[in-house]
C-alpha cells in the first residue's frame, strides 16, 4: 500500500545552521493518497509553511539543514539537483500561495505569466498556450478571460488572482497541489468560490491536495485527514471526523474550542 | 451621535497628466445611517463593497463628493482647524494590518503615548504611567512598553493598536477588519477584549468586517453593503440568517461548517 501514496514524508527535520542552532521541524511524517486532501492546522509559527517549503525544496540549504525523506510517487526529492526540481515544481507539484499579490510579478500581465508557465513545462506555441490559458480561466468562472489576460496583477482582486493561480494548476494537472493558506486573504464569499475550484481540481484531475490553514472551518469542509502542528511537531494526526468528534491532544481541544461559533439554530 | 447622510464617493476624481482620461468609479452610492452612543454597528460586505471607503469617510480622511457626515451635530468636513482637531480626538481607528499601523522604530510606550503627547501635556513620568495602564487594560504587561513592534506577535500588536485607539477616551472607534489577519485563537481573544472595552468605556464601534460570525459576536446593529450601496440594515443581527436579500444570503451561505459532518455541497 505504501507505493500508492502520492506524497510520503518521513522524518523530515529542518534546523537553522547559522547563529544559535535551532530545530525548526522535529521529525515530520506525512502521507497523502491519490485524490485525497490532507489538512495541516496549527497556530502561526508552528511550522506549517516551513513544511511546505521543505517539501518543495525551496529552503536555502546554506542557512538551513534539511534531513529526512520526501517521496513523490516513490521518487526521492531531497537529493535531486535544482534543475530537476524545477521541472517537477509546477508540473508535478502545483503550488497555491497565501498571498496572490506576491505570487505574481507586478510588471508583467497575468496572461504573459500564465503563458510562460505553460511553455516552461510543455512544448507548445505561444498561440496554443494562450488559447489553453483562456480556456482554463473560463473554467474557473472568471468572466472575459481575454480581458483578464491583458491585465496586470494589481488590476485584479485577490480572489480573482487566486483563481488564476488555480487555473494554472488546472492546466498543468499536477499530481499534488500544495495550498498554503489559499483563502486566508479572501472574504467569505470568495473563499467559498476558491474552495469550489479546489474541489473540482480534486475530482476532475484526481489531484491530491496538501491544504494548510489555520481556519478549522476550511479544514472541516475540505480535508480527509488532518495533522495538527505545534512548535515544529505533529501533535495529532487523524481522520477529520475522528479529530472533530474526539480530539485527543489537549492542544487540538483548545483549537476546537477557540471560538464559540454562532450559527442558526436548526 | 454619528449621522451619515446620503454620502456619495467615487474614485478617479483626480486627473493628472499621467491619467488624463481616468474614469470615475462610484464606490459609495447614497449611503445613510446613524450610530448612537455606546452602540456597535457592524458593516458587512464582500471585498470591494465600499466598507473601508465608508470607514475612511467617517474618520474624516476622505471628503465625500456629496452628502454630509455629522458627528454630534457638527459637520466633520465643514469644521476647520481647532474644532476639527477636537472632533478627531473623539474618533479613533484600528486597521486590519497591525504591522503597517505602527512605526517599527518606536517602542510600544511611544506608539501608545503619541496621541497623549499630541493632545495632553504630560510629564515623561505621567506619560509612562498612563501607557503602562493602557497596556494592562488591553491584556499586556506594563513592562512590554520597552519592546519594539518586531518583538510582538500579530495578536499582541493588535492589542497595542487598540491601546493607542483608547488612549484619549474617544467616543467612536472605527474598527476596519481588526481580526481578519489573525488566527482563530487570537481572533476570539481580541473580540472578547473589544466587547469588554465597549462595556467599560461606553465607546461606540463602527465594526467593518466580512466575517458574519464575528459581527454577530460584537454588534448590536448590522448594516450590509453591496457594491457601494447599503442594502440591508437591522437592529437584530440574528435575523440575518433568514434574510432573503441576495447579498446577505451570499454571505450567510458562505459560512463554512464547524464540523465535517455539515459539509457544504461544493460542486
Amino acid at each position: 500500500m505504501q507505493e500508492t501514496n502520492v506524497l510520503e514524508v518521513r522524518g523530515l527535520r529542518v534546523g537553522l545552521k547559522s547563529g544559535e542552532p535551532a530545530q525548526l521541524l522535529k521529525s515530520i511524517d506525512l502521507s497523502l493518497g491519490r485524490g485525497r486532501v490532507l489538512g495541516i492546522v496549527g497556530e502561526s509559527g508552528s511550522g506549517k509553511s516551513l513544511t511546505c517549503s521543505a517539501i518543495l525544496g525551496l529552503l536555502d540549504k546554506r542557512a538551513m539543514s534539511v534531513e529526512g525523506s520526501v517521496r513523490l510517487n516513490g521518487r526521492e526529492l531531497t537529493d535531486l539537483p535544482g534543475r530537476t526540481l524545477r521541472t517537477i515544481r509546477g508540473k508535478e507539484i502545483g503550488c497555491i500561495m497565501q498571498n496572490p499579490m506576491n505570487a505574481f510579478t507586478p510588471v508583467y500581465t497575468v496572461g504573459s505569466q500564465f503563458v510562460e508557465t505553460l511553455r516552461a513545462h510543455s512544448r507548445m506555441s505561444k498561440a496554443q498556450a494562450r488559447e489553453q490559458a483562456a480556456r482554463s480561466l473560463e473554467s474557473v468562472n472568471l468572466p472575459e478571460p481575454d480581458k483578464i489576460m491583458k491585465r496586470y496583477p494589481h488590476q485584479l482582486s485577490g480572489g480573482m488572482l487566486q483563481r488564476v493561480m488555480i487555473a494554472i494548476c488546472l492546466c498543468l494537472r499536477p499530481e499534488l497541489v500544495i495550498a498554503d493558506e489559499p483563502t486566508t486573504a479572501l472574504d467569505a464569499v470568495n473563499q467559498l468560490q476558491v474552495l469550489r475550484e479546489l474541489e473540482r481540481l480534486k475530482t476532475e484531475c484526481g489531484t491530491s491536495v496538501l491544504l494548510v490553514s489555520h481556519d478549522l472551518g476550511v479544514i472541516a469542509q475540505m480535508a480527509d485527514e488532518v495533522a495538527v502542528m505545534r512548535k515544529g511537531e505533529i501533535v495529532e494526526y487523524a481522520d477529520v471526523h475522528r479529530l472533530f468528534d474526539d480530539p485527543r491532544h489537549e492542544y487540538t481541544r483548545m483549537l476546537l474550542q477557540a471560538r464559540p461559533r454562532i450559527r442558526k439554530e436548526a | 451621535m454619528l449621522q451619515v447622510q446620503e454620502v456619495c464617493y467615487s474614485y478617479g476624481n483626480h486627473r493628472s497628466w499621467l491619467r488624463p482620461r481616468s474614469e470615475k468609479t462610484p464606490v459609495l452610492k447614497q449611503v445613510s445611517f446613524e450610530l448612537e452612543r455606546g452602540c456597535c454597528l457592524g458593516l458587512l460586505g464582500t471585498s470591494g463593497a465600499g466598507k473601508s471607503t465608508l470607514g475612511r469617510t467617517v474618520l474624516g480622511l476622505q471628503k465625500p463628493d456629496q452628502g454630509q457626515v455629522l458627528f454630534e451635530g457638527r459637520d466633520l468636513y465643514a469644521a476647520g482647524g481647532r474644532i476639527r482637531k477636537t472632533l478627531r480626538r473623539d474618533i479613533q481607528v484600528v486597521f486590519q494590518d497591525c504591522h503597517s499601523s505602527v512605526n517599527p522604530l518606536m517602542t510600544a510606550d511611544r506608539i501608545i503615548g503619541e496621541p497623549l503627547r499630541n493632545y495632553e501635556r504630560l510629564s515623561a513620568r505621567e506619560s509612562k504611567r498612563r501607557t503602562g495602564e493602557l497596556l494592562e487594560q488591553v491584556g499586556l504587561s506594563a513592562d512590554d512598553g520597552n519592546k519594539r513592534p518586531d518583538q510582538f506577535s500579530g495578536g499582541q500588536l493588535q492589542r497595542i493598536n487598540i491601546a493607542r485607539a483608547i488612549a484619549l477616551r474617544p467616543k467612536l472607534i472605527v474598527l476596519d477588519e481588526p481580526v481578519s489577519s489573525l488566527d482563530r485563537v487570537h481572533q476570539s481573544l481580541i473580540l472578547d477584549l473589544l466587547a469588554e472595552l465597549k462595556a467599560s468605556l461606553g465607546v461606540s464601534y463602527l465594526f467593518i468586517t466580512h466575517d458574519i460570525q464575528a459581527a454577530m459576536m460584537l454588534c448590536d446593529r448590522v448594516a450590509v453593503m453591496d457594491r457601494g450601496e447599503l442594502v440591508h440594515l437591522t437592529d437584530w443581527p440574528a435575523s440575518l440568517w433568514d434574510c432573503e436579500q441576495t447579498a446577505v444570503k451570499n454571505l450567510v451561505e458562505a459560512v463554512l461548517p464547524e464540523h465535517p459532518g455539515g459539509r457544504l455541497a461544493l460542486l
